[in-house]
């Protein structure tokens, strides 16, 4: 939680922003946007809480997304979770284009931040607003590091996405390229055309493609780290012991004191 | 020279002066009509085309959301109306991507003159008075090509509803501006939606650099206008059918 903060008051301190406050640590920062809130959104009335987890396919994030939202609701938080494509408006749309191969990477990207927003502000404000716990399957920065290896402009997607809603606690599951490539290809016998960055030509070997591609992605992601305060996690250590560290900070940013946690029998096969 | 000579010339001629013509990247040009509806720019862009077409010129004519990828995602947007000003946006920017990195940019390095009926500025006037920051929207646009002209067809407020309002039985949701709840009558609302459309439109007749015309003048006399503008602005000879 430190460290994020300290990231918000480096890009977005002392430029007099109103209602910056601060209320004892146990009590939950108010959410904030990274530039001016989207049109019709007072930021005071987000009591909940937005934890996103980044990292690239391979690293582990739906696994601890579904055991984090388990041992929540065993706390008694409400949670809600978004994604990538999950939104009503051009979720399946996407799918489409991806299919297709034949879209380009500007449309692409304005596409995906169709998706997200539809998602944000439909979704995520209203169980924001109610007070919920927001579990994000990836989120902005995804979005923004696909989209800059391709060649579109930094300053430009972060201006895209400056109506966004700074999230309360960003973890980054990190892991090295080889490493995704074996438990992707472990779980569909293949790597897809869009994670391995088949469009840009990067070379024709599938497994070729898919580390300078994932390199490509993973140096961003070192830039956005920097840049947005993420905390940083070894994607690569076993799934419990990712999960007790990852619950260990929600558990300080939400002030629960007890963190201990048993999977579900439903679960039980997630837990190694 | 000199036949037809509305008071709107003299205002493009001193912009013209002052704005030397922005370095291109391309050999093609691109000619833009913006307004309010009812303001007579697609008639007078039609009228052009014909023109530029009996004459052979190599020409490419393109429109405002009309790309098919990202169709069925507006049309299921606006059906259940769940489109907020900033989806809203950024779906007709996603459409305007496509059909800019698949027609127009590759025309206008192909050498075409292209012809657009609206372009990012219909964005900027309109997702503006649904609450977008003028800020976002540039951002959001800036990598659309600059026109070589920017014809604005301005008419009065009055003049532009009722030709709109006479012509169609009923107005759209969205195009009535309904969503922003401004009223429950969809001609008020529709009118308050285009007053706000137009302010926004004025404010960039000089950032822009817009070619005012007025759109009460006569059709064929507004046309021969255009026509004599765009014959100073662009050397149509570059377009021109290449002889064997």
């Amino acid at each position: 939680m430190k460290r994020a903060d300290k990231s918000a008051v480096r890009t977005h301190g002392s430029n007099g922003r109103p209602g910056k406050t601060r209320k004892s640590a146990a009590i939950e920062l108010p959410s904030r946007f990274y530039g001016s809130p989207l049109p019709g959104v007072k930021p005071e009335e987000l009591s909940g809480t937005l934890v996103v987890i980044e990292g690239t396919d391979g690293s582990g994030r739906s696994t601890q997304i579904s055991l984090l939202t388990e041992w929540l609701e065993s706390e008694g938080f409400a949670v809600q979770t978004m994604g990538l494509r999950r939104s009503y408006l051009v979720g399946e749309d996407i799918d489409g284009l991806l299919a297709e191969n034949s879209v380009t990477r500007m449309t692409l990207a304005l596409m995906y931040s169709t998706d997200f927003f539809d998602q944000l502000e439909r979704r995520i404000l209203p169980a924001l607003r109610s007070g919920l716990i927001v579990l994000a399957d990836r989120y902005i920065f995804t979005l923004i590091a696909r989209a800059a290896v391709r060649g579109i402009g930094r300053d430009y997607l972060h201006g895209i996405y400056e109506t966004a809603l700074r999230p309360d606690l960003t973890f980054w599951l990190n892991v090295r390229p080889e490493v995704a490539f074996d438990r992707e290809f472990k779980k569909s016998q293949t790597i897809s055309y869009w994670e391995s960055g088949r469009d840009m030509s990067l070379s024709n070997d599938l497994f070729q493609s898919f580390i300078r591609y994932q390199s490509m992605i993973k140096r961003e992601f070192e830039y956005l780290s920097k840049r947005h305060g993420f905390i940083e996690m070894d994607g690569e250590s076993s799934v419990s012991d990712l999960n007790r560290l990852l619950r260990k900070r929600i558990a300080a940013h939400l002030g629960i004191r007890s963190t201990h946690y048993r999977p579900s029998h439903a679960l039980s096969h997630l837990w190694h | 020279m000199g036949i037809v000579t509305p008071e709107t010339l003299t205002i493009t001629e001193t912009l013209s002066l002052k704005e030397p013509a922005p370095k291109r990247q391309y050999p093609g040009a691109l000619v833009v009509v913006e307004g309010i509806d009812g303001s007579g720019k697609s008639t007078q862009l039609y009228l052009l085309k014909r023109w530029l077409e009996i004459g052979g010129y190599r020409i490419h004519f393109t429109e405002w959301n009309s790309s098919p990828l990202v169709k069925s995602a507006t049309r299921r947007g606006k059906q259940r109306r769940l489109l907020t000003p900033t989806t809203f946006s950024l779906l007709h920017a996603a459409d305007f991507a496509d059909r800019c990195e698949r027609q127009i940019m590759p025309l206008l390095h192909g050498g075409y003159l292209v012809l657009a009926d609206r372009y990012i500025y219909t964005a900027f006037a309109r997702d503006a008075a649904r609450g977008c920051s003028p800020h976002w929207l540039r951002n959001l646009y800036s990598f659309a090509p600059t026109p070589d002209i920017t014809f604005y067809f301005r008419a009065p407020l009055d003049v532009a509803v009722n030709r709109i309002v006479a012509g169609r039985p009923k107005l759209k949701y969205y195009e009535a501006g309904m969503d922003l709840g401004i009223s429950l009558d969809r001609a008020e609302s529709f009118r308050i939606f285009q007053e706000r459309i137009l302010t926004n439109y004025d404010q960039m007749i000089e950032t822009d650099h817009f070619v005012l015309m007025d759109g009460t003048v006569r059709v064929n006399k507004l046309q021969k206008l255009m026509r004599q503008i765009v014959g100073e602005r662009i050397s149509l000879q570059q377009f021109a059918p290449k002889k064997k």
